[in-house]
């Protein structure tokens, strides 16, 4: 399977720190357009915080909507980070080198523009440390450990943090090399500082796999229990249609689905953008598609058993919202979106090979499992909201408003932005891994056939 | 702090300490909405126009839930009079981050607005619908200013509000630790019920009206096998004839 | 992790590892045919208390919790090894290759299940009136579906089993002098010679089987759960219960694994093909599923219990807290207490002991597990309720119920015993195909292992 190039250790080197050390036009052009998409968006909020939620499309008694589905889709896509990273490093999956760096610090971006959606959605925004914040102030009363409310800043502050040590201590070799290579030039005490004098020793070598091997080992639990924690906010209510106990893994595998499919997304247009031919191969990406077949099916399978038991109970509240989540419009078109763009269409063309291979293939599947994931997300948070209770005083629906989408798309363009800047600073490939998945390539004779083949560690 | 006060759930609690509890007698209720009007006056809550109801952000703290019964044309209008229910079991007080709405001792609901950052969630996990949202910063006409009752704080916009079952009257009421006669603490819209179908009191007085209401044949309680416990009884009349 | 390389032993060929397999696999000795004394006795107690049970009929449907939770316990450890097998062939692991063999052979307990399933069907009471997944499904619902999906996983793993017996079957053929087994075997080989297009239906078909297999077993749990727990209990809305059912599924089967290796390493010394390499590689996943058993648990208990509601409360109570709250406790310490605390020690997890130790105790909690969850729902009397009508007591087993217990395993074992003398223990094949595509190189100042990626 693995047909490796066989690349120096300059060549690497050079290719991978291209766009650090120049800068291209498409990078001006992409950064500016983000940024101006995003500075949109802040001004949104601005005008949001000044006049107050009345310009959201949230109603009586759809509490959560567009903001609330934001957050829980971005939380999703950072559990790519973890599941790439720790799980592959964990059972040494070779083909994980190309993809780790850029998979985690998508997760640390993705994270932060979720923190941003529970934040603007607050009543009173700039109150919210009374919220998260696990002390008692001059009010003489803690957060209230019971709601899942502090749960989910607990989570997710240990994620980021977690997430981010564990892309820091993977960072610092590469590090050293751009040290290395910008003496004398404004560069060089930043990256002299973040590289903690790293030289290369062996000894350094050794507690820098360590703490990679822990920081592993001990953020997969993390992993489960942030997006758990997110489904509990709805699980442990009275909600019909929220009050699901699958809720909990059914998310989690879910944001795995979203978030794989956002890394190759990521993969295809790095390696398009930073012409990174030699490092992100079809074998990758294939390897990627494989994985997300069985996420894939094992979250449809917990979606089905969702769907099972919310009709097996027969009780009218429960019917009532199936009914309006699958033959009320537009829900109904909603859903069958969902279905077809989640599942439906993706799954069945990753099982050729042909597609798998094919860079602009997986681009489109991809992107269409993300679309489904965000409608997903949207699905199982307001339509239980629109038909809450027999009380029908105030039965409608949920109509977002250009305020929650102008937001909304800002986080979208914030993750790429964020991405493109830390690509100006850091390679978005972990050259150390590069260089190491080098040494490792031997080849085994079979007959006359030379099979590619891999050093293990034991 | 706020946990000490736990404890009055499931109704026993100190025999000393009132639990202020509501009857509705639904037989006698017209729709006539004179307690959302006298509600709506006594607790500063901004008007409604004509846009919040399109928008579906009215403010009421007592609603009228009208519905039908029977098939046309042999077709009934019914009547039912929703309030904060002042649940003993409130699946609203437990997933508030900030302890914005907790029980009190006496039986209450308590809702703290400026605890209350906005996260909304209590309003999603009430089954009652009774707890509402301020969208925008409550205005008066110039005219109406003031009237405003001097009591009751005037809510800013991001917070949660609810029927209090007026605490600003019953803490009047109770100020100097003097018994109050059952009948003479009111919540606005009691007093303004034409028809007495709302019904407060104290019910740890055994002899308060409420008290023997609240144990009527016709005792139902709005979706109890929730298991929320709620402090406001309906009295129902169900229908043999048809 | 780095330390272990230097005293690699020398690959072995493929030849010499036929010759010990196939020299195992024809010795049929007293000391087998004691073992299947034993247990064929066991299995006969076990058909007596069955027999006992069928002579009071099935109006008293709490008489069956108990046969009902033994039939689980085969479907949730001896019938979820195959997916050991798919799994890993999937994932192209390299160290499955001398335990595959035991894990498909395992997948003869198949049969027995759907015996089992007969009378645990006739014990069921009528749809109407209660919570069912059938939603007025015709055509004999459940029974006749139910048979549907336990028969077909029982076949998808015999036809897993005897795909990837081919070469095997046609190695025994070849090797064993004539009798009335060789001509068996040379039956089931099929004409196996192994040209080219023979191994190429073969690993497509261990593909479709394989993955046939993993998506056969969680509609197979589903219907257990569904059918034979939530389905009896009032009120009960637990949509993760078929996927914990799965999850309990795979820690049973990685344990039952590990446990089958111990003992043929310790009995019938297969020392030299389960190798600590192979204990140490599944007790990772080992430890993963005990962390998963905990979480899938949690998840409904945190639901429930924060829930508040009055339905589930009592429902929590009955299987949780009060009623079953010793067999809860048992199979919390068993199957993620331990494994947690001794499995997250990689010495431990480096040893043959250590994950064999962890797996006997998951295969008792397994146990009281199953008993816990089935037994349980068979003890309420009326399912058409919408709530529990007070607390029901928890269910001691009586007589008939233990021998069906120990007949059920012994049956389990006793079929892999015998199944194992048609088939051979080891993979032959995938071991000398794993031996060609490794080879032992000095890498640095050690020697490493090179693995060539393949099938």
């Amino acid at each position: 399977m693995y047909y490796r190039r066989t690349l120096t250790d300059a060549q690497i080197n050079r290719e991978l720190l291209h766009v650090v050390f120049t800068t291209p036009m498409w990078w001006i052009v992409l950064v500016v357009s983000l940024g101006l998409v995003v500075a949109v968006a802040v001004a949104a909020v601005g005008y949001m915080f000044n006049q107050g939620l009345g310009v959201t499309g949230l109603r009586q008694p759809v509490f959560w909507g567009f903001f609330i589905t934001n957050f829980v889709f971005w939380v999703g896509i950072s559990h790519a980070g973890v599941m790439i990273s720790a799980i592959l490093r964990l059972s040494q999956a070779e083909w994980r080198r190309p993809m780790v760096r850029a998979a985690e610090i998508m997760t640390v971006f993705s994270l932060m523009a979720a923190l941003t959606m529970p934040l603007v959605h607050a009543g009173r925004a700039w109150r919210i440390f009374y919220w998260i914040f696990p002390y008692d102030w001059s009010r003489g009363i803690w957060p209230d450990t019971r709601s899942p409310l502090i749960w989910d800043p607990v989570a997710i502050f240990t994620y980021l943090i977690s997430s981010s040590l564990f892309v820091y201590t993977a960072l610092i070799p590469d590090l050293a090399v751009i040290r290395d290579r910008s003496k004398g030039t404004w560069r060089y005490p930043m990256y002299a500082i973040l590289s903690l004098g790293w030289h290369g020793s062996p000894h350094q070598w050794k507690l820098q796999g360590i703490a990679g091997i822990l920081l592993s080992a001990l953020i997969l639990p993390v992993f489960v229990s942030v997006h758990s924690i997110v489904s509990w906010d709805f699980g442990v209510s009275l909600v019909p249609s929220w009050h699901v106990t699958v809720f909990a893994p059914y998310f989690v595998i879910g944001a795995v689905h979203s978030g794989v499919s956002a890394v190759v997304t990521l993969m295809v247009i790095m390696r398009k953008l930073y012409h990174l031919e030699n490092y992100i191969w079809e074998e990758h990406i294939d390897a990627l598609a494989r994985l997300l077949i069985v996420v894939a099916t094992g979250w449809f399978f917990l979606f089905w058993l969702d769907f099972v038991f919310a009709l097996w109970t027969r009780e009218e509240q429960e019917m009532v919202v199936w009914n309006l989540r699958l033959f009320e419009a537009p829900w109904g078109w909603l859903f069958l979106t969902f279905f077809i763009t989640s599942y439906v269409i993706p799954v069945p063309l990753w099982l050729f090979k042909r597609v798998r291979r094919s860079f602009t293939w997986m681009l489109w599947t991809s992107l269409l499992v993300n679309v489904g994931m965000w409608l997903e997300r949207f699905l199982i948070i307001v339509p239980g909201l629109v038909r809450k209770g027999p009380l029908v005083f105030d039965y409608g629906s949920y109509r977002p408003s250009i305020i929650e989408i102008t937001i909304v798309v800002g986080t979208l363009a914030l993750v790429p932005f964020l991405l493109l800047l830390f690509s100006k600073f850091f390679p978005l490939i972990p050259l150390w891994e590069e260089k190491e998945g080098q040494k490792l390539i031997d080849h085994i004779q079979l007959g006359n056939v030379k099979v590619p083949a891999l050093v293990k560690e034991h | 702090m706020a946990t000490q006060a736990k404890p009055s759930t499931h109704g026993a609690g100190d025999r000393d300490t009132p639990k202020w509890e509501m009857v509705v007698d639904l037989d006698r209720c017209t729709g006539c909405q004179a307690c959302v009007i006298a509600c709506q006056a006594e607790n500063n809550i901004p008007i409604n126009e004509e846009s919040a109801f399109h928008e579906a952000r009215v403010i009421q703290w007592i609603r009228i839930e009208r519905y039908w019964e029977g098939e046309f044309p042999d077709v009934k209008a019914r009547f039912l009079p929703l309030l904060c229910q002042q649940c003993d079991n409130a699946p609203c007080e437990s997933v508030c981050p900030v302890y914005a709405t907790y029980h009190n001792n006496e039986g209450l609901n308590v809702q703290v607005y400026n605890r209350c950052v906005g996260t909304r969630y209590c309003g999603n996990n009430c089954p009652y619908h009774a707890r509402l949202f301020n969208y925008w910063e409550p205005t008066w006409p110039e005219d109406l200013r003031n009237q405003l009752n001097p009591d009751v704080t005037v809510r800013t916009r991001g917070v949660m509000e609810k029927c209090t079952f007026c605490i600003q009257r019953i803490r009047r009421a109770t100020r100097g630790g003097e018994a109050v006669a059952d009948g003479d603490l009111q919540p606005a819209c009691a007093q303004a019920c034409p028809t007495s179908a709302l019904v407060f009191g104290n019910a740890n007085d055994a002899g308060a009206r409420v008290s023997k209401l609240k144990n009527d044949k016709r005792r139902f309680r709005v979706m109890e096998e929730l298991g929320t416990d709620p402090s406001v009884t309906y009295l129902k009349q169900v229908d043999t004839d048809g | 992790m780095a330390e272990a390389a230097h005293e690699m032993r020398p690959i072995p060929t493929h030849q010499e590892v036929a010759l010990d397999v196939l020299a195992r696999f024809q010795d049929l000795g007293a000391r087998y045919w004691g073992w299947v004394t034993v247990l064929g006795f066991l299995f006969v107690l076990g058909i007596v208390g069955f027999v006992i049970r069928l002579s009071a009929g099935f109006d008293d449907r709490s008489i069956w919790g108990y046969h009902v939770a033994t039939m689980s316990f085969i479907v949730t450890t001896f019938l979820a090894m195959p997916m050991i097998s798919a799994g890993l062939r999937l994932t192209k692991a390299n160290w499955r290759r001398p335990l595959t063999r035991v894990t498909e052979n395992m997948s003869i307990t198949g049969l027995l299940v759907v015996l089992m399933l007969l009378p645990a069907l006739a014990a069921l009471p009528p749809l109407e009136g209660r919570r069912n997944i059938w939603f007025d499904f015709p055509l004999g619902a459940p029974g006749v579906w139910n048979v549907l999906g336990f028969g077909n996983l029982a076949l998808m793993g015999l036809a897993l089993l005897w795909v990837l017996a081919l070469p095997d079957l046609a190695a025994a053929r070849d090797h064993l002098p004539p009798s009335a087994r060789q001509r068996f075997i040379a039956w089931a080989s099929l004409g196996w010679v192994g040209h080219l297009r023979q191994w190429r239906v073969l690993y497509a078909a261990s593909l479709v089987f394989g993955g046939g297999y993993l998506i056969a077993y969680p509609l197979v749990q589903s219907l257990l759960f569904a059918d034979f727990h939530a389905g009896l209990m009032p009120g009960l809305k637990d949509a993760i219960g078929p996927a914990r059912a799965v999850v309990h599924g795979v820690q049973g089967a990685l344990a039952m694994t590990i446990v089958v290796m111990y003992v043929m390493r310790r009995l019938g010394g297969y020392e030299r093909y389960f190798s600590v390499e192979q204990f140490w590689a599944l007790s990772k996943p080992l430890l993963a599923f005990s962390l998963f058993w905990f979480y899938f648990w949690w998840a409904s208990f945190l639901t429930f219990w924060y829930g508040r509601l009055p339905g589930e409360t009592d429902l929590i109570r009955f299987l949780v807290l009060n009623s079953y709250l010793g067999p809860f406790i048992v199979s919390l310490v068993l199957n993620f207490i331990v494994p947690l605390v001794a499995l997250i020690w990689s010495p431990v997890r480096r040893s043959a002991w250590g994950p064999a130790f962890v797996s006997a105790g998951i295969l008792v909690g397994t146990f009281v597990n199953e008993v816990r969850i089935y037994v349980s729902a068979f003890s309420i009397e009326d399912p058409t309720l919408h709530a529990l009508d007070g607390i029901p007591p928890g269910q001691w087993p009586e007589a008939p119920d233990v021998l069906i217990a120990i007949g059920g395993i012994a049956g389990c074992v006793l079929l892999f015993m015998l199944v194992s003398k048609i088939v051979p223990v080891i993979s032959m094949w995938e071991v000398g195909e794993g031996l060609r595509l490794t080879k032992i190189r000095r890498y640095l100042n050690r020697q490493v292992r090179v693995i060539a990626k393949s099938h």
